[in-house]
């Protein structure tokens, strides 16, 4: 007889408790996320495979892997935005907040400003709001359209959003596509000082340099796990698909072409 | 103290001594409150054609209404308020394409509803008021269902405001926030359903939606905020429906024509200035 299928979220039984500053830092190796032998299928299409790892207080860790590996299903599914097929991911409580490319969701027709975007996150609260603000040094733009905004701009008010709501972790899925090297460079800085302070990040990302020099923690998904370490033991030929390096080697090279 | 009224106050103060003119002027003001407030969070969802295919669909509940001789409304608005939960089911569970199942709901609603007008002898004319709208046939009975279902509609959504506000811009965080989505989703959909039933008699069916969308639009050229656009875009509004009922009443045209035209010039005004 087959066994029945498992596919479950579960969240504890108070999950909007946030953890506090204290907590954060003192807890450095406390298990947030358990996901064991997750899987995601639409249809006969397999996303993720029995996927099992876990995701601790502190961390920064790099997502990566080529187009179709099931990286952005992978974060849905934590995130509670995707069912799984089979499997069970153990929340601990912690405050999540995702941060999808570009804050694409704010630039409707419909206009809203930089701090009602960031109150979305604090139930309101305009004092909480400009904190976080301050915190990113985005306070000045408070009363501006957030479509006025620069990509950088955008993406650092999606990141004070994420404070305001006192997130323990934050999700990014791409956050730095479209985005001007510099405002790059100044985006990962501020991530490293979110991580710094304890908030735990976990990224998905194409720029694969740029993450091996900024996490604690790489992970390689090709709807499996193909890599789960340490950046500095990470080899990029060895373990991402060969498609997948060479639309590296073209995007550097490309790259290398418009600085010459 | 009346000789000094101008002429056009007079004329103006004129439509006062008509209590078709007092009850439309009501149920006017209640719709430009209204629809605006719901076509704020609406359009911000990229839902602006939704409110379309409601209408449409409704149009079907008045033609089945006509031809059973129920009040129209009365049967426009569980049709109504049914075609609007499935919509929302068809969009949450992606079933079908978002489009395709807009175009199919509003053919068939409009299929509908002129099959069953033409079914009930002697109907007609009293439905093409609900579809252009018509000043002379909005009753007291209208003006109260109105009101009543205008008060509910305001008081849910300062209620659920920031939720509202959180679902319209981002409803993954708004999800992942525990927030209640779908309710509220399902709720906001239920009561535009409602707001357009009962609006058809003053815009019309098939201009309703212009109402919902255009002075969002127009406000979106000058507001800063999400607040700001929806005070502005009631404010539009209300110029709108004033100055389109007033010129319904003179020139004898159809009132949703005269509302949504208003409502066209503010919008082509509105561009202009920004640009």
């Amino acid at each position: 007889m087959q066994p029945k299928n498992k596919a479950k979220i579960i969240y504890p039984s108070n999950n909007k408790t946030s953890l506090t500053s204290g907590q954060r830092l003192s807890a450095v190796s406390q298990l947030l996320i358990d996901v064991d032998d997750a899987t995601v299928k639409f249809g006969s299409l397999t996303i993720i495979d029995r996927l099992s790892l876990g995701i601790h207080q502190g961390e920064f860790v790099g997502l990566i892997g080529p187009n179709g590996a099931g990286k952005t299903t992978f974060l849905r599914a934590i995130l509670g935005l995707q069912e799984l097929t089979s499997g069970s991911i153990k929340l601990s409580g912690a405050t999540m907040s995702y941060i999808p490319q570009q804050g694409a969701q704010y630039n409707a027709i419909v206009p809203i400003s930089v701090l009602e975007v960031v109150k979305l996150g604090c139930n309101g609260s305009s004092n909480k709001a400009l904190e976080a603000l301050q915190s990113v040094d985005m306070a000045e733009t408070a009363s501006k359209r957030f479509n006025e905004l620069s990509g950088g701009q955008q993406q650092r008010v999606t990141i004070a959003k994420a404070l305001a709501s006192n997130a323990d972790i934050i999700f990014l899925d791409e956050p730095t596509t479209g985005i001007d090297e510099r405002s790059q460079r100044e985006f990962f800085a501020l991530l490293k000082t979110l991580q710094e302070k304890g908030i735990t990040i976990v990224m998905v990302s194409h720029e694969v340099d740029t993450v091996l020099t900024l996490v604690t923690r790489v992970i390689c998904l090709n709807r499996t796990i193909v890599y789960d370490g340490p950046p500095e033991h990470f080899e990029a030929d060895k373990y991402l698909p060969k498609f997948y390096k060479e639309r590296h080697v073209q995007l550097h090279h490309h790259h290398g072409e418009m600085h010459a | 103290m009346f000789s000094s009224i101008t002429t056009t106050e007079k004329c103006m103060l004129e439509i006062f001594d008509y209590s078709f003119m007092v009850r439309a002027l009501i149920a006017g003001l209640i719709v430009a409150v209204t629809i605006p407030l719901l076509g704020s969070f609406l359009v911000a969802r990229r839902y602006s054609l939704i409110a379309d295919s409601l209408a449409h669909v409704s149009l079907a509940g008045v033609g089945a209404g006509l031809l059973l001789g129920f009040a129209p409304a009365i049967a426009a608005i569980p049709i109504t308020v049914a075609g609007a939960l499935i919509l929302e089911w068809l969009r949450q569970k992606q079933k079908v394409s978002g489009e395709v199942s807009l175009a199919i709901l509003m053919s068939s609603g409009l299929a509908l509803a002129v099959v069953f007008s033409n079914l009930a002898r002697g109907a007609n004319t009293d439905f093409s008021s609900y579809l252009f709208g018509s000043i002379t046939t909005t009753s007291w009975n209208d003006v109260i269902l109105l009101a009543v279902a205008a008060i509910i509609t305001i008081a849910i959504i300062v209620i659920n405001y920031r939720t509202l506000v959180h679902i319209a811009f981002d409803e993954d965080s708004a999800r992942i926030a525990k927030h209640r989505v779908t309710l509220l989703s399902y709720g906001l959909t239920a009561l535009t359903a409602v707001i357009v039933v009962l609006s058809l008699r003053i815009i019309g069916g098939l201009l309703i939606s212009a109402l919902l969308v255009m002075p969002v639009v127009t406000a979106s050229q000058f507001a800063k905020s999400f607040y700001q656009t929806i005070i502005l875009a009631i404010m539009t509004a209300t110029i709108a429906v004033t100055i389109g009922l007033v010129v319904a009443f003179y020139a004898g045209i159809a009132a949703g024509g005269a509302i949504v035209l208003s409502a066209l010039v503010l919008l082509v005004a509105a561009m202009i200035l920004k640009r």
